[in-house]
């Protein structure tokens, strides 16, 4: 009988064979990546594979069965999965330059805002008819606002809309969302963290805001320091030293209850205004990639399918109440951008995509199980998360692809409607 | 002609630029350096994908474009080869070039390296075959003859180590 400590090896291949292959085939049917990596996670599950019984099936004992055969949820997989966390972060920071958004707030702010009040509303209240609590409904709120930065802008480059005017007002509203969500996330770690007391909560709450304000100060003052922390021609040195000094600062982060993903935004955005932001960007890309796939693999090896049933009615209800909240803000912020009647209604396509940052408050919501949230409650949101995940990426992914279609049929009426009210009102 | 710049943030920069005819040229930089080049019919158009090069090959398309690509013939790069092991290359005289300033006779280059100049393009004109008192100058492009090696031997002298 081989022991843990033998198989620890194996265990990591099958994780990133698994990872690589399902890569390969949302690649082959040109699919995002992630539900892919979720889904083979799942599969490898004790809850999909460590139930099937082998022996049984086969009738002989060579193979191994159960659990056995289950890839174990070890501590590698989920220290992996937090420093996807921190290095998904690491480089919202990176790429968040506070002059270009200050140049371009008054459109960013006003799509943005637009794109919160509905969708952030819209979840609040979902949330809430959905589990009947305030933590719930906020961390649903959250869930169901946030667009994935990734699947959208890798969708953007790989239709060429890059080029082309929604491009601006699209990564606009996430640049808001992302700035949002760092301040959403240190809100929503203490309120889980604090067990649900009001009292501790606010406590928490108070350290998590000193913690960030203390992290901005040092963005402020620090610039020379991280700067010159970098100076050095190794690569091997920057990948090290930018290691070391994001991780530890997340870990430290999270040691007195404030988000590791929100102090790894904060020194990402320390590390913007050095000269490394090229380099940073270069270097630790594969990194985040390898270490992002983990943590969509852990989200699926986390995840009991047989949730699903439970939350399935929850999810679809979600899927049919938030892509039309995202088709509604994506368009309304695609004319706030002056974009054309067309340009906006694919603005609101590639908008409903939602991904990462969802699933990150998902894994937040589960560590809350049993403290801030009864354990049925947070295992449900968790399940909601990550069907509602699986389900608004394909269904987002699916609505850009088909954007042609979809725009030739909807925009004449728009055309039309909005024509016979303010005839000038098009371009 | 006016030229958009606008951010994109997580891939990197986007310009427009205004053609004749309303025609757009786009070209997005992202942050990895693959610059990526679409054509808009109008500005309203969506854009069509031209190409895409890595950076360094966009730099050169550039300075080609902006007329200021005059680097003649890199050995590897262009090589006309006589027989089995006989080349016939062009080289330029760079600033940083041993040789240049001096005539062939001074250069005494054949017996150095083993290569014969059997032209010179200066300019417009065509200095063939050149006499022992020609003298080598900056931006001449030299019309060699030899082996590969001594060809090698050649290009040390003219600075441009390969």
């Amino acid at each position: 009988m081989a022991t843990a400590e033998s198989t620890a090896l194996i265990d990591v291949g099958i994780l990133f064979g698994a990872v690589a292959l399902a890569g390969l085939v949302a690649n082959r049917i040109n699919q995002s990546v992630i539900p892919f990596y979720i889904l083979v996670g799942m599969l490898l599950s004790e809850y999909v594979v460590g139930r099937v019984d082998f022996p049984a099936l086969l009738g002989t004992d060579s193979i191994p069965h159960g659990s056995d055969l289950a890839l174990a949820n070890t501590d590698f997989v989920h220290v992996s999965a937090e420093i996807g966390i921190v290095l998904l972060l690491f480089f919202l920071g990176l790429e968040f330059n506070l002059d270009r958004l200050i140049a371009s707030k008054e459109r960013i702010g006003k799509a943005g805002t637009v794109d919160l009040a509905i969708n952030f509303g819209a979840g609040l209240l979902l949330g809430y008819a959905l589990f009947g609590s305030f933590l719930a409904a906020f961390l649903t709120a959250g869930i169901v606002y946030i667009s994935s930065s990734a699947i959208i802008t890798k969708s953007l480059i790989d239709l060429g809309w890059i080029a082309n005017d929604e491009s601006d007002a699209m990564l606009g509203s996430l640049v808001f969302e992302d700035l949002f969500i760092a301040v959403y996330l240190a809100v929503a770690t203490a309120l889980v963290l604090g067990g649900g007391a009001v009292g501790e909560a606010l406590g928490r709450i108070g350290v998590a805001v000193g913690f960030i304000l203390v992290l901005l100060l040092l963005v402020y003052l620090g610039t020379e320091w991280f700067q010159r922390s970098l100076e050095t021609d190794s690569h091997e040195f920057i990948v090290l030293r930018a290691l070391g000094i994001t991780v530890l600062l997340s870990g430290f982060a999270l040691s007195i209850g404030v988000s590791e993903a929100v102090a790894a935004f904060f020194v990402g955005m320390a590390f913007s205004s050095t000269e490394h932001v090229h380099d940073l960007e270069n270097l630790l890309e594969p990194l985040r990639d390898a270490f992002a796939a983990i943590f969509f693999f852990w989200i699926g090896l986390s995840t009991d399918p047989s949730l699903f049933l439970g939350v399935a009615g929850l999810i679809a209800v979600a899927a049919v109440a938030t892509t039309p909240t995202k088709l509604l803000s994506g368009y309304l912020g695609g004319r706030i951008y002056d974009l054309s009647e067309r340009r906006s209604v694919r603005v609101g396509l590639g908008m409903t995509t939602r991904g990462e940052f969802s699933l990150i408050i998902a894994s937040l919501a589960l560590s809350g199980a049993g403290t801030a949230l009864p354990e049925p409650i947070a295992r449900d949101v968790y399940a909601f998360a990550v069907g509602y995940v699986l389900v608004m990426s394909v269904v987002g992914t699916t609505l850009m692809q088909y954007s042609s279609t979809i725009e030739s049929v909807v925009v004449p009426r728009l055309e039309a409607g909005i024509g016979s009210a303010s005839p000038s009102s098009d371009d | 002609m006016t030229v958009y710049e606008s951010d994109l943030p997580g891939v990197g920069k986007k310009f427009e630029v205004e053609l004749e005819d309303g025609e757009r040229l786009v070209i997005v930089t992202h942050n990895t350096g693959k610059r990526e080049v679409y054509l808009k019919a109008n500005p309203d158009a969506d854009g069509d994908k031209l190409f895409e090069v890595s950076d360094r090959l966009a730099r050169k398309i550039g300075t080609i474009l902006e007329g200021a690509y005059f680097q003649p013939v890199q050995a590897e790069a262009v090589e006309t080869m006589l027989s089995d092991d006989t080349y016939l290359e062009w080289y330029n005289v760079s600033e940083s070039a041993e040789i240049a300033g001096q005539t062939l006779e001074e250069a005494d280059i054949r017996n150095r390296t083993g290569v014969s100049i059997v032209a010179i393009q200066r300019g417009g004109d065509l200095i063939s075959p050149p006499t022992p008192e020609t003298v080598l100058e900056v931006d001449d492009t030299l019309v060699v003859i030899g082996e590969r090696e001594e060809c090698a031997e050649f290009e040390t002298l003219l600075g441009d180590e390969v």
